[in-house]
C-alpha cells in the first residue's frame, strides 16, 4: 500500500484516524509492505499483509469459509 | 437460473463477467463525460467487492481516476493487488473516511438463493444475495452515503432477478435518487446500471 493511502482509510469500528507503526518497506523504498495500523482511539491494530491492508473488524478477521 | 449455472470452476474468484464489462464500460463513460478539467484532482473512486479487479483496473486505465480496490475476500484482494490495484480488504464501506470518494462502485452479490442450497466458500459469498437478493445490496446502501463526497454518486450493478425496482426504492430511503444509466438484456435476466446520488 501507499502511504497515502492512510489520509482515506479509518478503523472500522470507530471511524478514528490510523497510525502506520512497524513499518516494513518494498524495495522500492516506498511502498508499505508490512506493519500495523493502529486506531489513535481505541488502539486496535490492523496488520498490513504482503502490502494488502487488512481492515476488517477483529471479529471477522480470522472468517474464512470452508 | 440458480447458483449452479452460474458456478465455475474457479471457486475462490469471481471472474470477470457480463456483469463487470457493464459496469466497467458505463462507469469510465460517465466518469469521463463528467471529467471537469478545471479540477485540480482527479477523482477518487473506490470499487466494494472488486473480486478479480477486472472493473477497477479498466477504471485505472481509461480514466484520469484514482482507484482504491476493496474486498473481503483475501484471495481477489490478492488478485486485484497483482493487477496493479491499490488494494484494501473490507467490509463494504467500513474502513474508509466521510466524505472520501467521488464514486463507489459495486457489482454486489445479488442472486436469490435458498439457505438449503448454499455452499459456503468464497464464491457463494461472491454470487449469493440471500434469500431476497439484497442480503448484501441492503447494508452497502444503509452506510455508503457516509464515504461518498458531496456531489459523490453511485454506480450499482443490479439484476432484474433481484428486483431494480426494490433497490431504487430501498436506495430512495438512505435518500438517494436513483438513474438507470445502462441496460442489457440476457436470456434469463436484463442487468441495470444504477446511478445513485443526492
Amino acid at each position: 500500500m501507499k502511504e497515502s493511502l492512510l489520509d482515506i482509510l479509518r478503523c472500522p469500528l470507530d471511524k478514528h484516524e490510523l497510525e502506520l507503526e512497524d513499518a516494513e518497506y518494498g524495495d522500492d523504498g516506498e511502498e508499505v509492505v508490512g506493519g500495523d495500523l493502529v486506531c489513535t482511539e481505541c488502539g486496535e491494530r490492523y496488520p498490513v499483509d504482503d502490502g494488502i491492508p487488512n481492515l476488517l473488524p477483529p471479529d471477522m478477521r480470522e472468517e474464512t469459509p470452508a | 437460473m440458480d447458483l449452479s449455472d452460474r458456478r465455475d470452476v474457479e471457486t475462490e474468484v469471481y471472474q470477470p463477467a457480463e456483469d463487470s464489462q457493464l459496469l466497467a464500460a458505463t462507469t469510465c463513460e460517465r466518469l469521463n463525460e463528467n471529467d471537469d478539467e478545471s479540477d485540480a484532482d482527479p477523482p477518487l473512486v473506490l470499487e466494494v467487492g472488486t473480486g478479480s479487479g477486472y472493473v477497477a483496473r479498466r477504471v485505472d486505465e481509461e480514466t484520469t481516476a484514482r482507484v482504491i480496490a476493496s474486498d473481503l475476500n483475501p484471495h481477489a484482494v490478492r488478485q486485484a493487488r497483482e493487477e496493479g490495484l491499490e488494494t484494501v480488504r473490507a467490509d463494504l464501506v467500513s474502513p474508509f473516511a466521510d466524505e472520501a470518494f467521488d464514486a463507489v462502485l459495486f457489482n454486489p452479490p445479488y442472486l436469490p438463493t435458498n439457505p438449503e442450497n448454499e455452499w459456503d466458500d468464497w464464491m457463494e459469498r461472491a454470487l449469493s444475495g440471500g434469500e431476497d437478493g439484497r442480503a448484501v445490496i441492503d447494508p452497502f446502501l444503509e452506510n455508503v452515503g457516509r464515504v461518498l463526497a458531496p456531489d459523490g454518486v453511485v454506480y450499482l450493478l443490479v439484476s432484474s432477478l433481484t428486483g431494480v425496482d426494490e433497490v431504487v426504492e430501498r436506495a430512495g430511503e438512505e435518500g438517494f435518487s436513483a438513474a438507470a444509466v445502462a441496460d442489457e438484456s440476457f436470456p434469463f435476466e436484463t442487468l441495470t446500471v444504477l446511478e445513485l446520488f443526492r
